[in-house]
């Protein structure tokens, strides 16, 4: 028997309960806040955070994913995955153009798939590493051959991951190069019309969208304000209605969360699962001793980073995996990553594994880089530096500009321990994996496997957890992982990020997808 | 009139010298007063003045402020004194050897001289330290860097207007060496506009320090005024004692060398002494 899935019974379900709820209504300006201003509007060259806040509105994706990370169709209209794992096929919606008229059919799927993901994208060739073949038997049948199962694709489907783009547009073309990345063209709800470079990107209701009724919004204008105290002002103004991925300072957020006209949500980033962690060195002493490792991770008060760094935003790491993971089992609550720190039970595992302290009181010293990403990043260092010290770890701490910092500890490996944050992102194969893996110590590459850890029950655990097609296998696959990652510690998880996105209390449905920001806004709707 | 009559003529001059004695005397004591490491996390964070302990109150982590300022005078004042002391004989020697040789010398080092100059000198430091790594070495040369063209072009005037009067002629003569012409009958001779423009630059330089601080270019591990600012500007409106007080004492502290600075040029220039 195959497990078939029809979606879009379900979401019809879904949308007329929300419709009988509240009376949407038509028309009316977005303007929001894009920051910093995107490299290009090429979101299948580039993951960067700003691009996902402009093009998900012009291009998306096959599936979209509801805020309990349920699959719920977008060009799709339903999947069908057969009981090897090795055949995906999905039946796509009828009547679907892009912006300049052209039908949208299965030949472009297949071209975005094979020939601009697989190749251009940067998590691409990772999400449909197994997809040998895309074949299209009719237009509007995708057919996906996989040389292995390969369940955690069905997590990257979303129109910020992977975008369908216009075959007719870039076929025979340099994608790199190609005039798309400017002028974009999807089949989206909103249309691209105007780019003012500095100032901001302009998109209009696209009168032919393929959903009955949609977009309720006439015009997005993504707006870049590069000063964080004047973006601050637009929005208590109401100039601006909408800003995600911290374009309003923390600082901000607690002050502006209490005007009647502003509302806050830490929705809609389940997908990204930003976690900050320490990684270390674990080729050399002193950090190649776990005992170490496992006492530092003792004796920080992760709460401590997010009580008075992050302004209350944030929730403490207590495995190597998010608790967003949670919802699909795979989740689970791991030792050595204790509530409250205890700096006495972190002084005995150093006691016990013979690091004695000096006349000082000092057992060994070391220098933490610090991630050059602003303030925060540097007090949460100055308060590791801190904790860390009362267990007798002399810390020097090391901040330096972006490309020093990412070739000193991706590209040298000159560093002993490094503070840092890491998207988990939907699935453990795509975010986690590169962390641990002996086949992503790839020097260089930055962000992979700079602890060098490397070990072979490990790696057979994530070859398993990658291949796996049973959900309730997968599950008892990663809690061993995340025994085996607490265990061992190679890199302490300190706190799982928690993105603020601030709105205007007129805007309505804003964040409807686990996408998030990163979503199309086609029910988003305004009050008059 | 001795020295000390002179320079005590000018009353805020005094009143300058008794602001910077006592933060010389803080500085000198930081450790009596405040022993612990100044980054140690005391007690409960964003506590006021007077709360919890706290004289000045504590920052976003619950540093003492009141500690960072006393062990931040000592970085001020260092880095203020060496940056200059590194500047001045920079500026000193490519000055003198410009002025008293003129001709090709003095078009090279001069051209030199104007090269840096031409550049802004806060982002020129701000270039600098971001190249090297942000560390207490990397701000002091950056600062000197920055500061010495100044010195170099009032040395080379001094230098310039003293090298055909009769007493170096008269040098020349007995067969003095360029080198001890230099640096025995010119050199002591124009030392006083050099300490009132070093003591002024050693204002520019703690400013300085405390802007590359202040934009998060200072040596993390050591705390200065500019750092306790920068790292308190998020909270200004519900914080105000992290910025403010450390911002005081900057105000504080370079008003008084200002000060000091006009005090010295009153007592020590010939053409003011008999000013009245």
């Amino acid at each position: 028997m195959s497990i078939k899935k029809w979606l879009s019974i379900a979401s019809c379900t879904l949308f007329f309960s929300a419709n009988m709820a509240i009376a949407q209504e038509a028309g009316g300006n977005l303007v929001y806040i894009v920051q910093p201003e995107p490299p290009s509007l090429a979101p299948y060259l580039s993951t960067s955070g700003p691009i996902g806040l402009v093009a998900p509105k012009i291009y998306q994706g096959l599936l979209d994913y509801d805020l309990e990370l349920n699959i719920v169709p977008e060009l799709a209209e339903s999947y069908e995955i057969s009981d090897d794992g090795l055949t995906v096929t999905f039946k796509l919606q009828q009547g679907v153009t892009w912006h300049d008229g052209k039908p949208f059919t299965s030949a472009d799927v297949q071209f975005t798939i094979m020939e601009v993901l697989k190749k251009f994208h940067p998590r691409g060739p990772n999400s449909f590493k197994e997809v040998s073949e895309i074949q299209t038997p009719d237009d509007h049948t995708a057919i996906f051959k996989l040389d292995r199962p390969a369940p955690y694709m069905m997590r990257a489907f979303a129109g910020y991951e992977s975008p369908i783009v216009p075959k007719h547009l870039l076929e025979g073309k340099d994608i790199r190069e190609a005039d798309l990345a400017n002028n974009p063209v999807g089949t989206g709800p909103f249309k691209f019309v105007e780019w003012k470079k500095g100032q901001y990107i302009r998109l209009d209701k696209n009168e032919d969208y393929w959903k009955e009724g949609l977009p309720y919004l006439d015009r997005l204008v993504a707006r870049v304000i590069p000063d964080a105290s004047t973006r601050t002002a637009a929005m208590e103004s109401g100039e601006v209605m909408y800003g995600a991925y911290g374009a309003i300072p923390n600082v901000d957020v607690v002050r502006l969360r209490e005007m009647d006209s502003i509302g806050i949500t830490t929705e809609g980033y389940s997908m990204i699962n930003p976690m900050a962690l320490l990684e270390f060195d674990t080729t050399k002493p002193p950090f190649d001793n776990p005992a170490i490792r496992n006492a530092i991770s003792t004796a920080l008060d992760r709460q401590f980073f997010i009580d008075n760094i992050w302004f209350g935003y944030g929730k403490t790491a207590t495995s190597a995996l998010s608790s967003n993971f949670a919802p699909t089992g795979l989740y689970k609550e791991s030792p050595n990553y204790p509530g409250k720190p205890d700096i006495a039970a972190a002084n005995k595992m150093l006691d016990d594994a013979g690091i004695t302290a000096n006349s000082d009181g000092v057992r060994l010293t070391a220098t933490l880089d610090l991630i050059p990403y602003g303030e925060d990043w540097r007090r949460a260092g100055e308060y590791i530096k801190q904790a860390i010290g009362d267990i007798g770890i002399d810390l020097d701490l090391r901040y330096e500009d972006v490309p020093t910092w990412i070739k000193r500890v991706y590209g040298d490996y000159d560093f002993a321990m490094n503070l840092n944050y890491f998207y988990q992102l939907p699935d453990p194969v795509i975010g986690v994996h590169r962390h641990y893996g002996t086949d992503q110590i790839r020097k260089g590459t930055p962000f992979v496997n700079s602890s060098r850890y490397s070990d072979p029950e490990l790696d057979a655990l994530l070859v398993e957890g990658a291949t796996s097609s049973d959900p309730e296998a997968r599950v008892g696959i990663y809690h061993k992982i995340q025994d085996k990652l607490s265990a061992d510690q190679p890199v302490v998880n300190l706190f799982e990020l928690q993105f603020i996105t601030v709105f205007n209390n007129k805007l309505k449905d804003h964040d409807f997808s686990a996408m998030g920001s990163y979503s199309s806004f086609d029910r988003t709707w305004l009050e008059k | 009139m001795s020295f000390w009559q002179l320079y005590r003529r000018n009353t805020s001059a005094v009143i300058g010298l008794v602001i910077l004695i006592s933060v010389f005397v803080i500085a000198a004591c930081a450790s009596l007063i405040f022993p612990e490491d100044p980054f140690r996390l005391a007690g409960k964070p964003m506590s006021g003045p007077g709360l919890n302990g706290f004289l000045l109150g504590s920052d976003t982590l619950g540093r003492d402020v009141a500690a960072g300022i006393a062990h931040g005078a000592r970085t001020s004042l260092m880095i203020g004194g060496l940056a200059t002391a590194v500047a001045v004989f920079i500026g000193a020697v490519l000055g003198g050897l410009a002025g008293y040789y003129g001709g090709w010398i003095d078009d090279i080092l001069m051209r030199v001289t104007e090269m840096f100059q031409t550049i802004p000198s806060f982002l020129f430091a701000i270039l600098l330290v971001a190249i090297m790594k942000p560390s207490i070495q990397s701000i002091i040369i950056a600062i000197s860097v920055v500061s010495w063209p100044a010195v170099a072009r009032l040395v080379r005037g001094e230098f310039i207007s003293l090298r055909n009067r009769e007493f170096v002629q008269a040098c020349h003569i007995v067969g003095m060496g360029d080198i001890r012409i230099m640096m025995a009958e010119i050199l002591p001779n124009c030392l006083s506009p050099i300490i009132v423009a070093g003591s002024l630059m050693v204002a520019t330089a703690i400013l300085i320090e405390s802007g590359l601080s202040f934009l998060g270019l200072g040596d993390p591990n050591i705390i200065s005024w500019g750092f306790q600012i920068g790292a308190g500007r998020t909270v200004l409106r519900s914080a105000w004692w992290v910025c403010t007080f450390p911002g005081v004492a900057i105000l504080l502290t370079v008003l008084a060398i200002n000060l000091v600075g006009e005090g010295l040029n009153d007592a020590l220039n010939p053409r003011l002494r008999e000013r009245t």
